[in-house]
């Protein structure tokens, strides 16, 4: 397929999906705090509520467990409301009904009431928001069966996953990033939907494989660049959706480069990491040269002073450390 | 040269013995007859003697336990030596007799470490646990790199994949690792010569693709039940075919050769007979999509000699052009710079043809994980029988073996009876 | 806004100790329900009333596992609401809901079931008697989490008012009816889904059945406002009323007024439904904190009893009733056997409609790892080291 490509920002990538989606199909609505009038609190919105009208782009007063609620009682009839957390920190209080609830429906009502809602906001740290907006929600919420969730990096991926996101008859977790909202990046034209479970090589390598989701892939890809240059190579996969996970490539690459470093901004503990390092326990066991390192956001509340939070991230220097470590080069 | 001492199999029905009683100690000389220990058998207590001089080196079960036979429980210094060897190393003393067997690396010293034959300082059993990530432990096997030679450079002494390529570096490269993974087979170790080496008699060293090559056709020949069907086939037809072919492809550069045809003609039947095509894995048989047909080429002596597997890939989509375009192609490599893996993996059947030597009829032995493999002869001239006449033509003698596993008589004839078939009517190899 | 005519509360007495009077009976002219569907509303509540009693027994005698919450006494709230709605009115309530599956015309048999986790119940056995789910008669659930279900229910009428104008560009013509109960009133979902249905004037009707007690604790010990709990609709900018839940007459021509206004305006209403549950919160209640003589009082008020009285008096006779009695009697007791005979649901269901698309809308290009275990374990032996064209290695 030979798109038309331009180059556009994050954002505009996230709203070029949600408008052509609207378009699409009337059952499509947006609903959020800032989202209509505002513009959006990041401008991810932007210009929609001119194009939609606010019946199909809905300003919500503070009330995220209300309007997540309210979003799913929806969804269960039929309708396909995209649901905006200004941040994933905030849905922290509307965990009953996005956890209790849309993720359940389906099999609580033996099959009779799905529940085809997106919920997106940015997710992860960087932008010394302290630590009740940092989080990196996918620590906690992949846990949860009948929820799918999506983490894109670039912009061309964010439309392509977005787009297939509001086409999931299921409940999908999108996490956008707040630092990645203005990177820009080539996007195709048109219909680009991107299948959940499909890993995407972002750098082909043979010494190492570098497993990541979202914004960590961009560590992970400075440090395959600055290991070239020690004679290591990197492969780095972006996992782009973690639930579902495409494993197949993981074990493919780790079956090849015998070396795995799983890269995760959430904390360490019952996190997306540590699933993928069990993953590549079991799965490749014979073909490892070393365990699987893994590398996580510092496991304290996220630290407001800049060098601190830095610090705190799975940076790029950290990444570099963990895959010598694996090499037995440190 | 340390001498291991086993419990002995005292009668003939003797599985396990107790060592009521030692009658040396470690430190103790001893000579050829010297009873050592009485040992109670399923039926009696008897005495065992040894029939080695020496000084006990080390006794390793004690007095009170019962072993079964064949388990070593004293080792003896011969003359000398100061006996800390290791287990391994010792010749077994006691009625087992020492096949003749390959000498191990005693190549210069410049190509690998020498195998050491002073173990570290630890007892000679229990050995100590020696730490390999599975990669290399996986990888040595593959470059036959032993272990004992390896010094590991991870965290508490593992050995590593680097280790491994660091001793391996001087090597030829081995034969790539087959498509599906074969049971891992133990390090074999090398079996010491006891012997000494007669007057002109010379060592010649083994690469480790030799060795490679060595351990997967016992492995071949061990694991997988072989058995061989016989089937002549009429090669006037073919002969004449392809005479008229080279005529006319002469200005070309093409030169079909017999084996050419008898690739296209294996590879075309595999459509109906897939489990030729097929692989033994445990609880399954994999057939598997593409042909590779594995041809065997002969490695000249500089690029270590024998007889390799070159694959041509999906031999059943191509025709007998490509077919032996690609074979002379590999053969030129094989010659002049050498095969790599690449060249040498993934064969799902394989033909070997000693026709070009005169040789009648041999049977061959399967390369794992193939299913089946087939040995031509020559096309011999000679009386045969057609039409109830007796006449002159060409015949040649093919000869599969098969893996019963996989392959039972009947399919076996069958798909000899298809490939008779392609090959007397040769026409048909041309679509 | 203002609320049914009712004894005058005094703001200030925020706290009260007791909870005001039900209302008394408007004096409206009612028009006579007919007989027959009068007598079709005595037959479901008695049926709801037989349904749940060998619930209890069928819950002591272990056929029944986890929560059971009865609906004794409160038969007129979910009959005489969902007779003034249409089938095609959304309805959600939270997990005392076997009246309101039954009233909405659930066959008794699949309630059973479900309770008593076979495969032929509602939800397949997966939901359990907190989740009655009905697609075919628009029965949202059942739901277990206190409150959750109201943001659902003004999410129902969000949708229905959406699907109406938005999408068909008509004008929003169903209505919402959105239940629970009084100690649900405390819960913040209820308040923020209360706030967005005045906001963006959803046609739902919140209908709290406030029998007084929130599992042990009386209102007045729980609610600021408790005696009055339908002034807390006008913080909301709704409409508030209270009907008197245990005469299913009354529920139902209160509520006709209610969902004829919703429908056409469009704006929310909240119903303080007052009614009394005859048993204890669910199996595990010894009902300790309210005493026999409270409990004999209501019993006296019982709704099957007032209605059987009105209708005797418009001729239905003893041989009748009696046949009424036998009837449901004899389809709880079959719906009882079915479930004790039905079986139980396949291990394989386990894993069953936890997506309803697997791998998504396009399938990716190896089986994504989305459920660990079972049916879901891959088998990764086939795969391959690939390099970075695609070539098999």
């Amino acid at each position: 397929m030979t798109a038309t490509m331009r180059e556009i920002e994050f954002r505009d990538a996230v709203r070029e999906a949600m408008s052509e989606e609207m378009r699409r199909d009337m059952r499509v609505m947006l609903i959020g705090e800032e989202v209509a009038q505002y513009n959006g609190a990041y401008k991810v919105s932007r210009g929609m509520l001119d194009e939609f009208g606010p019946r199909r782009v809905i300003d919500t007063p503070i009330s995220e467990s209300g309007f997540a609620g309210m979003a799913i009682g929806a969804a269960m009839l039929g309708l396909r409301p995209i649901v905006e957390f200004m941040s994933w920190s905030f849905s922290l209080v509307a965990a009953d009904p996005i956890l209790n609830n849309a993720p359940k429906m389906l099999y609580m009502s033996g099959g009779q009431y799905g529940c085809p809602v997106v919920f997106r906001g940015n997710d992860g740290a960087g932008g010394q928001l302290g630590s009740t907006h940092s989080w990196a929600v996918e620590g906690l919420f992949s846990n949860v069966p009948g929820l799918k969730m999506a983490i894109p990096s670039n912009p061309a991926d964010a439309k392509g996953l977005m787009k297939t996101a509001i086409r999931d008859d299921d409940p999908v977790f999108f996490l956008e990033s707040e630092r990645l909202l203005s990177l820009k990046g080539d996007v195709p034209e048109g219909e680009h939907l991107i299948p959940f479970g499909q890993a995407r090589v972002a750098r082909v390598g043979r010494d190492c494989t570098l497993v990541s989701f979202g914004r960590p892939v961009h560590f992970c890809l400075e440090a395959a660049d600055a290991l070239a240059r020690e004679g290591i190579d990197c492969e780095v996969l972006d996992m782009r959706t973690i639930r579902p996970l495409d494993a197949g490539a993981i074990v493919r690459s780790v079956r090849r480069t015998g070396a795995c470093v799983v890269v995760d901004q959430s904390w360490s503990f019952g996190s997306p990491g540590s699933e993928v390092a069990a993953l590549v326990h079991r799965e490749c066991f014979d073909d490892l040269d070393n365990h699987v390192h893994r590398v996580h956001s510092a496991d304290v509340p996220a630290p407001y002073s800049y060098d601190l939070e830095q610090e705190y991230l799975p940076n790029t220097r950290r990444v570099c450390e963990a895959v010598r470590a694996c090499l037995y080069r440190a | 040269m340390p001498v291991q001492i086993t419990m002995p199999r005292l009668s003939d029905t003797m599985q396990s013995g107790t060592i009521v009683r030692w009658n040396v100690k470690e430190g103790d000389s001893v000579s050829s007859g010297t009873v050592v220990a009485d040992v109670e058998t399923d039926k009696a207590t008897m005495e065992m003697p040894v029939y080695d001089d020496g000084v006990i080196s080390k006794i390793m079960v004690a007095a009170g336990q019962q072993v079964p036979v064949g388990t070593p429980i004293a080792i003896i210094a011969v003359d000398g030596d100061d006996g800390s060897s290791t287990a391994s190393n010792a010749v077994p003393a006691q009625g087992n007799a020492s096949p003749a067997a390959p000498a191990a690396t005693a190549s210069p010293a410049a190509q690998q470490p020498p195998r050491p034959t002073v173990a570290p300082s630890a007892p000679a059993a229990p050995a100590e646990r020696v730490r390999v990530s599975p990669l290399a432990r996986r990888m040595a096997e593959e470059l036959g790199v032993s272990l004992d030679a390896v010094r590991g450079t991870g965290p508490s002494g593992r050995i590593v994949k680097q280790d491994i390529l660091a001793a391996a570096h001087q090597q030829p490269a081995p034969p790539a690792p087959a498509v599906l993974d074969t049971r891992a087979q133990p390090a074999q170790t090398a079996l010491a010569i006891g012997t000494a080496l007669g007057a002109g008699s010379s060592e010649v060293v083994v690469s480790g693709m030799r060795q490679a090559i060595a351990r997967r056709l016992v492995e071949s020949k061990s694991t997988i039940p072989h058995y061989q069907v016989s089937m002549r086939v009429n090669m006037d037809p073919l002969l004449e075919l392809r005479t008229m072919l080279n005529a006319q492809l002469e200005p070309q550069g093409v030169k079909l050769s017999v084996n050419d045809f008898i690739v296209r003609a294996c590879a075309l039947a595999m459509a109906a007979h897939p489990f030729f095509n097929a692989s033994w894995a445990g609880d399954r048989i994999i057939l598997h999509g593409d042909v590779n047909v594995g041809v065997a080429v002969s490695l000249p002596a500089e690029r270590g000699g024998g007889l390799v597997v070159a694959v041509l890939p999906h031999a059943n989509r191509k025709g007998l052009r490509d077919i032996s375009t690609e074979t002379r192609a590999l053969a030129e490599k094989a010659r002049t710079r050498g095969l790599g893996p690449e060249d040498m993996a993934g064969a799902t059947f394989t033909i070997s043809n000693l026709g070009m030597f005169g040789v009648d009829n041999f049977t061959a032995i399967i390369n794992p994980p193939n299913s089946a493999i087939l040995a031509c002869g020559a096309a011999v001239e000679q009386p045969v029988v057609r039409n109830h006449q007796l006449v002159v033509g060409h015949e040649m003698q093919a000869t599969l073996s098969l893996d019963h596993r996989v392959i039972d008589g009947a399919m076996a004839a069958e798909f000899l009876q298809t490939v008779k078939h392609n090959l007397e009517n040769p026409a048909t190899l041309l679509v | 806004m203002a609320s049914a005519p009712q004894a005058s509360v005094d703001v200030k007495s925020v706290g009260a100790t007791e909870v005001s009077p039900p209302p008394p009976r408007p004096n409206v002219p009612r028009p006579e329900v007919p007989f027959d569907t009068a007598r079709g509303w005595l037959r479901e509540m008695m049926l709801i009333r037989e349904f749940e009693l060998r619930c209890m027994q069928a819950y002591q005698d272990k056929k029944i596992g986890g929560f059971c919450h009865v609906y004794i006494g409160q038969e007129a709230v979910a009959v005489g609401c969902i007779a003034a709605v249409e089938k095609r009115d959304p309805i959600v309530t939270a997990y005392r809901d076997h009246g309101h599956a039954l009233a909405r015309g659930m066959d008794p048999r699949h309630c059973m079931a479900e309770m008593f986790g076979r495969v032929t119940g509602c939800a397949k056995g997966k939901g359990g008697s907190m989740h009655m789910f009905d697609r075919a008669n628009n029965l949202f659930g059942g739901h277990g989490i206190v409150g959750a279900q109201i943001p659902l229910g003004v999410g129902l009428a969000f949708g229905t008012k959406y699907e109406d104008e938005v999408i068909s560009g008509g004008k929003s013509s169903r209505v919402t009816l959105a239940f629970l109960g009084d100690g649900a009133l405390n819960q913040g979902s209820v308040h923020e889904a209360m706030n967005l249905a005045g906001l963006f004037d959803l046609p739902v009707i919140i209908i709290c059945e406030n029998n007084g007690y929130s599992m042990g604790t009386h209102i007045v010990r729980g609610t600021t406002m408790g005696h009055d709990i339908s002034s807390k609709a006008g913080a909301y900018g709704m409409e508030g009323i209270a009907i008197d839940g245990m005469d299913v007459l009354e529920t139902y021509w209160a509520m006709r007024d209610v969902v004829d206004r919703v429908r056409s305006t469009s704006r929310p209403v909240f119903v303080d439904m007052r009614c009394y549950r005859y048993k204890g919160h669910s199996m595990s209640d010894p009902r300790k904190y309210r005493t026999r003589e409270e409990e004999e009082a209501h019993e006296r008020d019982d709704p099957i009893g007032r209605l059987r009285a009105h209708l005797e008096g418009r001729g239905l006779t003893e041989d009748d009733f009696k046949g009424i009695q036998r009837e449901v009697r004899a389809t709880v007791r079959a719906a009882v056997e079915w479930s004790d005979q039905s079986p139980v649901p396949p291990m394989s269901d386990l894993y069953r409609d936890v997506y309803l698309e697997r791998w998504g809308p396009y399938t990716g290009s190896s089986a994504p790892e989305m459920l660990g275990g079972g049916e879901n374990e891959t088998s990764f032996k086939a795969i391959r080291p690939v390099d970075g064209e695609g070539e098999l290695l």
